[in-house]
């Protein structure tokens, strides 16, 4: 008996699974089911396609370049850079009611803040308000750590190159200029303001900046960054934020404000505005544009027609893809039945 | 490791070692040259030794050589007269240990048939040969024991100077993948080489103008800017160089050899023993293999030879269609003599002869009985059989258990119990067998003083031999012809009553030739011997199988059908292999045999191609022009083979003539010109080939072949232990090969294929990326992305597939063997589909980042959104993908997919969490991107886009193929129903008989009966004798 269990002692198991027998699900495709698929899937892309495309034509778009390249343009004059404290007037007209709520951004071009020498020079420690980090921020902030020994708060490369630009719009009624209020709050991310960065739990928060340096670009420290709202000072300014969490190409747009109150709750109403445009970025040094877009929003978001257009080409493909097999099919099939 | 633990089981076998004046135990490796031996009966041979003397006359000792020729019958081996007289005459051990030699021999060689040496003794020069010496691997039989003096131990022995170097076996596929690899890790490097200089071309720009930016660049040097880049790229574009894939697949690789030893279909119930996988790195190999290269002996048959059939006077006895394991034993008990192993039941024939009714019958055991060349050892009251032939012992222990027993043989007598009455026979001439006269005879005087010739042989020889008007001759051929389609090997039995006068002056004749000069005396005797093999009287035909393996001939069939190309390689006699061919269905009865001289001619020729079309179209084949096909084979000898070593460029002519020959036989081929074959056949085709074997002479053929194949069987074999893979019978090749090899091979490429794909398609885009961030070596994904994308959300499901993964289940497999040429054809793995699977992860490549690009362009959304998009276009892919690739989806295939997909939702949310960000906001900076992402419909609806477009072309071609095989298969399904017919042909279709009759090295032993060398019974002849034949021996 036990010499019997010895000698098949070798036997593999028999299990599904040692047998290579697994239950399996082996989905036989036909034709049948293939090109009906494809049409299908072709089908869903282009019904998808034209949603965006629609809904993208219906999305209204102010798109302004105030650089001052052009010797016309009304800031041309600002665009030297000797010039200090310029403002210029960027006047335009609006033939029907811009539909609200209506979102503001500043556009920059050929900007390269995914450069990732300059989109990892910040210390995220210190933008979380540890002050130990007020005092030694943290090597990635180079070139922009400290002026002589003095350590620069917000330190670092994206902080020190916020963009600095302040626009102030003003519907012409009757020509007096009524001034469009403009909401700044939530415009950043709820996790940036409320996780990512905070400030130092010192009150005041003056203090807190006390042997630091403002970063080298600044005109005013980062706690006089909105004096009238503790929530919206320091490095939680709306503001900063925006302009901290990095775009992903050169080319890019960065919410302003939003135009949500009083008169305007409803829209832009046709008529005459001037954009009152404090001009201090520099962006002629490396062939950048700095723009201002109006623009209404849907359910997907801003006007975007490449979305659109894309699945109309992408369906079409395979509807056409499923005429070509199709015919590939019929070739092939009917011959055999001769 | 396994070969380690049988090389140290073998190194410390035991053997007896002479140590001053006495035997002691010794191990295999402590041997050394010059020690004298004792080596006991059916104890293996640890070292070529010189055989000094033995415990039989004149210090004969027999020898097995299965393990190095692949021949089963025992050769006689004997020792210097000169040490046998001087060593036997005294207690031996002390003349053992006082022997003081000096035995001059040639450097280790290879060669196993000759020897050269010189024995320098007691003041004597004495030559050395073949003859004297026992090589290690060989087994001592039938002898007690026998002394040797060790000559050459360990790496320098013969059999091992044949086996060959071991290699490290590679696959093709994973050669072809190394390339690839390297021309990945190239591209990388020179992507990373533009890449940078691109980043010091935008520094150098940036310097100059870019006010924010330019701050950062290191050291304002753009130089060395770009090679700080380069590091970056080399890092980021890292992933696309699959190190990873490697560990993969050695993962894959071994489950599939667990999955080869799991089989149950392959494990071998007798022997208890599992196949087994012994090289793991092999096993898509075996999914493509082109040319199955087979030992014959111990590997297609099972060294039994079986009396299955006989026809005497016109009448068959016994039946060939039913199978052995199912014939019902007769009742032999009232031979005192029978022990058993008689494959026949002819109740009829026994009756017949034990009613004294036939005088045919009892002739025809009487001649089995007598005419032969066998030897008898009484054993237990039983006589026991030891022959030259096989064959030969199978027709006289035959001719024992139906009542002729042969008891016993002198030089002059030979005594024979007929139905248990004890009759001499004198034994008057022996005319024995060579390879040309197919044939041999004895002369016997019987009891009653009439002379009587028995002859037996093949069929052609004797049927020119008989009297004209011959009884039952037309009905002899009809069995004749029966037995051939059975596959058993037949010899015709004569005889001749022999007038007295003849016999006398032939007998004068036969003297004065015993004294002319070598050369003329062969022919002169050949001459003599043909006189007196005349006016016979065909008495019946024996029927012989020899026992091929279980499945052979169904393996073979379905191995050819599935495209592989089936050769024998054999130590073993030409006559012999090719019966063996026919049997077990390699070569078809109408196969014509193409032999060197030919074929010689043939590759003479200047246009070797032509020639041999021609050849095809005209002469034998035109019979029948429908069958001409592919019906040609070649057989050709191991010293015909030696002469490819001068005429190299005979190779390529040869392997494309073999290639259009149904199969080659190569017969009589040493150990090593197995080897040189399996060389000439890789270095002529592309195709895998493998080995199989199961002798000590089949390990360099299977060291050399891409895949070698060990036979475990009963004994557990040499070949084993130098085996890529060991089974325990040749019918387990079926699964093997067009199963698990199959599998194996679809799995292992589609896994690469998947592989490659998914990691360069998810790093090649930071390359694009490059092109818009100033080529600063960005990441587009978050480090956490990189590092889990390999691991967790592209692994599991492209694992399962290769472990599970069939498109068709192996019963299927193995009823359509046509399926297996894929494998051969390289069609999954071909270094073009590598290169394409690379550009269309090029493609997905550009697609993940350009459609997203189109998106986010002159948006609002920031770098991180844009991550988390193109991290989830990249997954959906992958995902697609592998979805498009399973065709078997098991359930742990269904897990693995929707785990992996709900691994990348639940990671980025963990990574993405406030949680750890807190912990290290260094690490996890990507917080918040995935909340806001996922509820953002423009990131699904890009992510969807961007998969789709990028699995598109691979849908399509999967569509497309859906709808062309959907055609093929149709094809393959009329030709599936082929084979079917062509069997049932092969039975009817008229064969060739085939007769044959053969012992080892062409002579048979005839000359030791005679000069009554090894005949222990009689008193050892007058010296003169023994050395007359000894110098005949030289």
């Amino acid at each position: 008996m036990v010499k019997q269990e010895r000698e098949i002692g070798n036997r593999p198991d028999n299990t599904a699974f040692t047998q290579q027998r697994l239950p399996a699900w082996q989905p036989m495709l036909s034709a049948g089911i293939v090109i009906p698929g494809f049409v299908l899937i072709g089908l869903a892309f282009i019904g998808i396609g034209v949603a965006l495309f629609v809904t993208s034509r219906s999305i209204q778009v102010l798109e302004m370049d105030y650089t001052g390249v052009e010797p016309t343009s009304p800031c041309f004059r600002c665009s030297d850079p000797d010039v200090k404290n310029c403002v210029c007037n960027l006047a335009f007209n609006i033939d029907t009611l811009f539909k609200g709520p209506v979102f503001f951004y500043y556009g920059l071009s050929n900007y390269f803040q995914n450069y990732r020498k300059y989109s990892v020079s910040k210390d995220d420690d210190q933008l979380s308000g540890d002050l130990d980090n007020f005092e030694s921020p943290s090597d990635t902030c180079s070139p922009y750590e400290t002026v002589g020994s003095v350590p620069i708060v917000p330190c670092g490369s994206i902080a020190n190159s916020m963009f600095n630009d302040t626009f102030k719009l003003y519907q012409i009624v009757n020509g007096n200029e009524k001034l469009v209020p403009f909401d700044g709050k939530g415009i950043a991310w709820w996790t940036d303001y409320n996780v990512k960065y905070r400030n130092p739990s010192v009150t005041p928060l003056k203090n807190a900046f006390n042997n630091t340096v403002k970063p080298i670009s600044w005109p005013k420290p980062a706690y006089e960054l909105d004096t009238s709202d503790a929530a919206n000072n320091g490095f939680i300014n709306q503001d900063f934020l925006v302009w901290m969490r990095t775009a992903a190409l050169p080319d890019f747009r960065k919410l302003y404000r939003r135009i949500t109150e009083g008169d305007y709750a409803k829209g832009l109403p046709a008529g005459n505005y001037t954009l009152k445009i404090a001009y201090n970025y520099p962006v002629l040094s490396f062939q950048g544009r700095k723009m201002v877009v109006f623009s209404n929003v849907s359910w997907m978001g801003g006007k975007n027609e490449f979305l659109g257009i894309a699945y109309l080409v992408v369906g079409s493909m395979c509807v056409f893809m499923s005429i070509v097999m199709l015919i590939v099919y019929a070739k092939f099939k009917f011959p055999e039945e001769d | 490791m396994a070969r380690r633990r049988s090389d140290s089981e073998i190194n410390s076998r035991p053997c007896d070692v002479l140590i001053s004046q006495s035997f002691s135990r010794a191990r295999w490796k402590d041997l050394h040259v010059g020690d004298v031996l004792r080596i006991h009966k059916d104890q293996v041979i640890p070292a070529d030794l010189l055989l000094l003397c033995s415990s039989e006359p004149h210090s004969l000792c027999y020898v097995e050589t299965a393990d190095i020729d692949g021949e089963t019958n025992l050769k006689f081996r004997q020792a210097l007269s000169a040490t046998h007289n001087n060593l036997t005459s005294h207690p031996s051990e002390e003349t053992l240990a006082a022997f003081d030699g000096v035995v001059l021999c040639e450097e280790p060689n290879n060669r196993l048939y000759t020897f050269r040496g010189q024995l320098h003794w007691q003041g004597e020069s004495l030559l050395l040969d073949n003859e004297h010496i026992l090589l290690r691997g060989t087994v001592l039989r039938n002898t007690q024991f026998a002394y040797g003096l060790t000559i050459y131990t360990g790496a320098d022995t013969k059999i091992l100077r044949n086996c060959g170097k071991l290699r490290v076996k590679r696959t093709q596929m994973e050669k072809d993948f190394n390339r690839v690899v390297i021309g990945i890790v190239l591209s990388v490097l020179l992507a990373a080489l533009l890449l940078s200089i691109g980043a010091g071309v935008f520094s150098s720009w940036a310097v100059n103008h870019t006010e924010v930016l330019s701050a950062l660049v290191v050291n304002g040097n753009p130089v060395y800017t770009g090679f700080l880049i380069f590091w970056s790229y080399i890092i980021l574009l890292s992933p696309a160089m699959p190190i990873v894939l490697y560990i993969s697949f050695e993962v894959i690789h071994t489950v599939h050899s667990l999955f080869i030893g799991w089989d149950r279909d392959m494990y071998w119930q007798q022997a208890d023993t599992p196949a087994q996988a012994r090289n793991t790195s092999l096993n898509e190999e075996l999914g493509q293999v082109g040319y199955l290269l087979s030992d014959k002996t111990g590997t297609l048959t099972q060294n039994r030879l079986l009396f299955r059939q006989c026809c005497i006077a016109g009448d068959i006895y016994g039946d060939s269609s039913c199978r052995t394991e199912d014939i019902e034993p007769m009742d032999l008990s009232w031979n005192p003599f029978s022990c058993g192993g008689l494959f026949m039941s002819a109740p009829r024939l026994v009756e017949k002869l034990r009613g004294q009714q036939c005088p045919f019958s009892r002739q025809f055991l009487r001649a089995l009985s007598l005419c032969h060349t066998v030897m008898a050892e009484w054993k237990q009251e039983a006589p026991v059989y030891q022959a030259a032939s096989p064959d030969e012992e199978a027709l006289v222990s035959a001719a024992r258990e139906l009542g002729w027993a042969f008891l016993s043989r002198t030089r002059d007598f030979i005594v024979v119990s007929e139905l248990g009455v004890e009759r001499q026979y004198q034994l008057l001439a022996l005319l024995d067998f060579t390879s040309k006269r197919r044939r041999m005879s004895v002369l016997v005087r019987e009891p009653e003083g009439g002379l009587k010739l028995y002859c037996k042989g093949a069929d052609i020889v004797i049927l020119e031999r008989l009297q004209k008007d011959c009884l039952h001759q037309e009905r002899t051929e009809t069995a004749l012809e029966l037995f051939a389609q059975a596959c058993l090997r037949t010899l015709c039995v004569a005889v001749r009553s022999v007038p007295e006068a003849s016999w006398e002056q032939w007998r004068k004749t036969l003297a004065q030739s015993a004294t002319m000069a070598t050369s003329d005396r062969d022919a002169l005797l050949e001459k003599l011997y043909d006189q007196m093999e005349r006016e016979l009287q065909l008495i019946g035909v024996t029927a012989i199988e020899d026992r091929l393996q279980e499945g052979v001939p169904e393996t073979i069939a379905l191995l050819q059908q599935a495209g592989l190309k089936v050769w024998v390689l054999t130590g073993d006699k030409k006559e012999t292999a090719v019966n063996i061919g026919y049997a077990c269905k390699l070569l078809d009865p109408d196969t014509r045999l193409l032999e060197w001289q030919e074929l010689r001619q043939i590759l003479q020729s200047p246009d070797p191609g032509v020639t041999f079309f021609k050849a095809r179209q005209t002469e034998l084949w035109a019979v029948d022009k429908q069958t001409a096909g592919a019906k040609t084979a070649l057989v050709l000898t191991g010293p015909e083979l030696t002469e490819f070593d001068q005429r190299p460029e005979w190779g390529a002519t040869f392997m494309s003539l073999a290639d259009q020959c149904q199969s080659v036989l190569c017969c009589r081929v040493t150990p090593g010109q197995k080897a040189d074959i399996v060389t000439l056949v890789r270095k002529h085709t592309r195709s895998v080939t493998m080995a199989i074997g199961d002798g000590a002479n089949d390990v360099n053929m299977i060291k050399t072949a891409h895949i070698g194949v060990g036979l475990a069987g009963v004994e557990g074999g040499q070949a084993v232990q130098s085996a890529d893979f060991a089974l325990s019978q040749f019918r387990f090749l079926q699964k093997l090969l067009l199963v698990h090899g199959r599998w194996s091979y679809r799995r292992i490429s589609l896994f690469l294929r998947y592989f490659l794909f998914k990691t360069c398609c998810f790093a090649l885009v930071h390359i694009w990326f490059g092109f818009f961030n100033g080529f600063s070596a960005q990441s587009l994904y978050e480090t956490w992305f990189i590092a889990f994308y390999t691991m967790f959300y592209t692994a599991a499901p492209i694992m399962c597939v290769a472990f599970f993964e069939q498109d068709v289940n192996s019963d299927s497999s193995l009823k359509w063997p046509e399926l297996y040429k894929s494998g051969q054809r390289q069609e999954l793995s071909s270094p073009l589909l590598l290169t394409s699977s690379l550009l269309y992860a090029v493609y997905t490549s550009l697609v993940l980042f350009f459609i997203p690009f189109g998106v986010f362009h002159n948006t609002a959304y920031d770098l991180q959104t844009m991550a988390v998009t193109v991290a989830m276009a990249a997954v959906f892919t992958a995902t697609i993908e592998i979805v498009l690739i399973t065709r078997y989806w098991t359930k742990f295939n269904v897990a693995a997919v929707c785990v992996s997909v709900l691994l990348f939702f639940i990671c980025s949310k963990i990574t993405h969490s406030p949680r750890l960000f807190q912990a290290s906001p260094k690490d996890y900076f990507f917080l918040g991107a995935s909340d806001k992402a996922f509820i953002d419909p423009l990131v699904w609806l890009t992510a969807l886009l961007t998969a789709w477009t990028a699995v598109l072309p691979s849908v399509t071609a999967l569509a497309l193929n859906v709808i062309l095989t959907k055609h093929d298969k149709h094809k393959v399904h009329s030709v599936l129903s082929q084979p079917v017919e062509l069997r049932s042909k092969l039975r009817r279709g008229t064969s060739l008989r085939r007769s044959s009759y053969a012992v080892s090295q062409g002579a048979g032993p005839g000359r030791l009966i005679t000069s009554g060398t090894c005949i222990r019974s009689t008193v050892p002849t007058v010296d003169e004798k023994v050395t007359a034949s000894n110098d005949r021996t030289d």
